[in-house]
């Protein structure tokens, strides 16, 4: 057989070498530990460029290893799995620790953690601004700080409830991000039979899915709320009386952020658990805050009434807002017509999410 | 198997409407240990018995138990049942020890028990080398073992296998049969679905068939086709000289027929399959003939089928 790299006409006649053991063998490129015999496989490319004399080349796969069978052992589990609560954690866990860690947890795309992030450092930016006042302390500057961003009834209503830039920028964007996945991400994606296929009822499906977007929300909104107050009094050194006299309105506007929150989380569920798209659902949220808002707005410009702002989950938000806080309604209609709008948005989303989430998975019913 | 007298599978005259379409017909089983094969060409109703097993349909009539609970009404069940759908989409982003231990935590174990349970499962089906990688990188076999292993991360009782060698290539066709196959041996109920014979035939011997939503068997697959060997059955040689070969077979007792249905090929009509095999490759060598090829177009479901709903195999 020929040796192609050691080939050389000056070279004498070798000894004839003795026959190769294995005729499915081959000596290419001076390389011999090909065991054919043994059960060991190789592979063999051979290729050329030009008119191929002068470096016809022959490349060997080296010896390659036996092939290994994975070792079969299985090992009954004799723990106890853990109660319902348990299960409902780690579903929630997976939610909200994804917005932190990739590892294990849903996938937040890093864009979205940096809305996030950037929602969230400017819903504290009133606290930067009282920090700023009490260095500055003194002179006109100082009150006007104070005055602006200095908490009073109107300012703690304006962090959850103002409307530029909150609730025109942050809070519908921010719930559009965290909410829109949530379940249009599993209808897509067909997911949610791993929860099904488990001891995980639909009801833990739906609760757990809810409480985390709400607890997403909640740390930016109404964290980002008992961070001002409480900044404000120690940056202040405010004392009891100052306490005693606000606690009522501050209890007030962290009632009306609990009721934000839960009501834009009810609506963004209730979008992403009818849709298969995560941005539709976005989408479909900032329509109807933004537009059922303008739509109310032309009618009160129109005709001069404010009875459609019932129709703007918004509005109806700040109405009750303004009277938790205790200071005037910017509407002329009823208190209790947003108050039950507000109920009625909530019941419609919980009801609207619960019902497409009892079809998710049952197929053809 | 299941650690009280009720089997861990049992459906009562269960039937499953769509409309006008039947999906399933009455069928009544009771399963309960070892690996059971569930046989049927598409649109047999394996998926629609599956989902009703799993709680995703309702019985239109009849009830199906899973270790005697209705898994319609409760997800009790499913604390000692593990299910691989056929579709199921998995968390391409995580690893594959992320996504087996998350799904651990579903079922209500600790972190810690998550953690090594699923590096112990995924050592079972072979991916212990590769638990640290990305699902998403997984092959398909691969990602086929990894809804194994997330289907057993918890130690059911009972393992449902929707189509789980569906797209795989021999080498983990063989590795999932083996892992299946181990799961019986270990005394847990296995039902693995599947619309080749084959496939079934190397993993277990109790089969139940389905056709048109209907039970046609249930029982050892080798009574069903000791069934089939009675019924005529074709042999199919391609040769050189299809004639001559012809005049050695037509002696020979199991022959009952040969027929020239295609060029170069002969078909032998025989009642007696293992029979007419046992004499095969001695009439060939007397012939001195060249054959190339030689098969069994009725050793399929199909033909299995044919016979059993009576009609040509």
């Amino acid at each position: 057989m020929t040796t192609l790299s050691e080939t050389d006409d000056q070279a004498p006649p070798a000894e004839p070498s003795p026959p190769p053991a294995d005729t499915h063998g081959s000596q290419v490129g001076g390389k011999s530990d090909l065991d054919i015999g043994s059960g060991q496989t190789r592979m063999e490319v051979a290729y050329g460029a030009g008119d191929g004399d002068d470096d016809a080349k022959a490349v060997v796969a080296q010896k390659a290893s036996l092939g290994v069978l994975f070792e079969q052992v299985y090992r009954p589990w004799n723990g106890t799995l853990g109660p319902r609560w348990v299960r409902n954690y780690a579903i929630f866990r997976h939610h909200v620790y994804g917005l932190f860690r990739g590892k294990g947890h849903r996938h937040y795309n890093p864009f979205v953690r940096l809305a996030i992030l950037v929602i969230f450092l400017g819903s504290l930016t009133p606290i930067a601004m009282i920090f700023l006042s009490v260095t500055i302390s003194g002179g006109e500057g100082a009150d006007f700080l104070n005055r602006m961003w200095g908490v009073n009834r109107y300012n703690l209503w304006g962090q959850v409830l103002g409307y530029f830039p909150r609730n025109l920028c942050m809070w519908p964007l921010l719930t559009a991000l965290v909410v829109g996945g949530m379940i249009s991400d599993d209808r897509k994606n067909g997911t949610s039979a791993i929860y099904f296929s488990r001891p995980v009822t639909r009801t833990d499906y739906t609760a757990m899915k809810y409480l985390s977007a709400a607890v997403v929300l909640g740390f930016v909104i109404v964290f980002s709320y008992m961070l001002y107050y409480a900044s404000s009094i120690v940056f202040n050194g405010e004392g009891w009386a100052f306490l005693i006299d606000t606690l009522p309105y501050f209890l007030g506007g962290l009632l009306a952020g609990i009721l934000l929150v839960v009501t834009y989380t009810s609506i963004g569920m209730a979008l992403s658990s009818v849709s298969q798209s995560r941005f539709f659902a976005a989408i479909g949220f900032l329509a109807i805050i933004f537009g059922t808002k303008v739509v109310a707005l032309m009618i009160e410009m129109i005709f001069g009434t404010t009875m459609f702002y019932i129709l703007s989950p918004y509005d109806s938000l700040a109405h009750v807002g303004q009277w938790l806080v205790g200071i005037p309604a910017n509407y002329e209609h009823p208190l209790a017509f947003s108050v039950i709008s507000v109920l009625i948005f909530n019941a419609a989303s919980i009801g609207l999410l619960v019902s497409r989430v009892s079809s998710l998975e049952v197929t053809r019913e | 198997m299941s650690s009280n007298s009720t089997p861990a599978v049992l459906i009562d005259h269960c039937s499953k409407w769509y409309g006008q379409v039947i999906g399933l017909n009455d069928v009544s089983l009771a399963i309960d240990g070892g690996v059971t094969g569930i046989l049927g060409p598409n649109g047999a109703g394996k998926s629609t018995l599956f989902k009703l097993l799993m709680g995703r349909l309702k019985p239109s009539s009849g009830s199906v138990r899973l270790f005697g609970i209705d898994p319609w009404e409760d997800t009790a069940p499913y604390r000692r049942v593990g299910y691989v759908a056929e579709t199921e989409k998995l968390y391409d982003w995580m690893t594959g020890h992320d996504f087996v231990s998350t799904l651990a935590r579903l079922h209500g174990m600790t972190r810690d028990e998550a953690s090594e349970r699923a590096s112990h499962v995924l050592e079972f089906v072979g991916l212990g080398d590769v638990q640290n990688k990305e699902i998403g990188k997984y092959s398909k076999g691969m990602r086929q073992r990894v809804k194994i292993a997330h289907a057993l991360v918890h130690d059911p009782d009972l393992i449902i296998l929707d189509e789980p060698l569906h797209g795989c290539d021999p080498i983990a066709r063989t590795s999932i049969m083996s892992v299946i196959r181990d799961l019986g041996s270990q005394g847990k109920t296995v039902l693995v679905s599947s619309h080749i014979l084959d496939e079934i035939e190397r993993i277990t011997e109790q089969i139940v068939i389905l056709h048109n939503g209907r039970l046609l068997a249930l029982g050892n697959l080798h009574a069903i086709r000791d069934l089939l060997d009675k019924h005529p059955h074709r042999i199919l040689i391609r040769t050189e000289d299809p004639r001559a070969l012809a005049a050695s077979f037509v002696p020979e007792d199991p022959v009952y027929g040969v027929r020239f249905a295609q060029e170069g090929a002969l078909e032998i009509l025989t009642n007696d399959l293992s029979a007419a095999h046992t004499i095969l490759p001695r009439v060939i060598f007397e012939s001195g003939l060249k054959v190339t090829s030689i098969e069994n177009p009725d050793d399929n479901l199909d033909a299995l089928l044919g016979y059993l709903v009576g009609g040509d195999s």
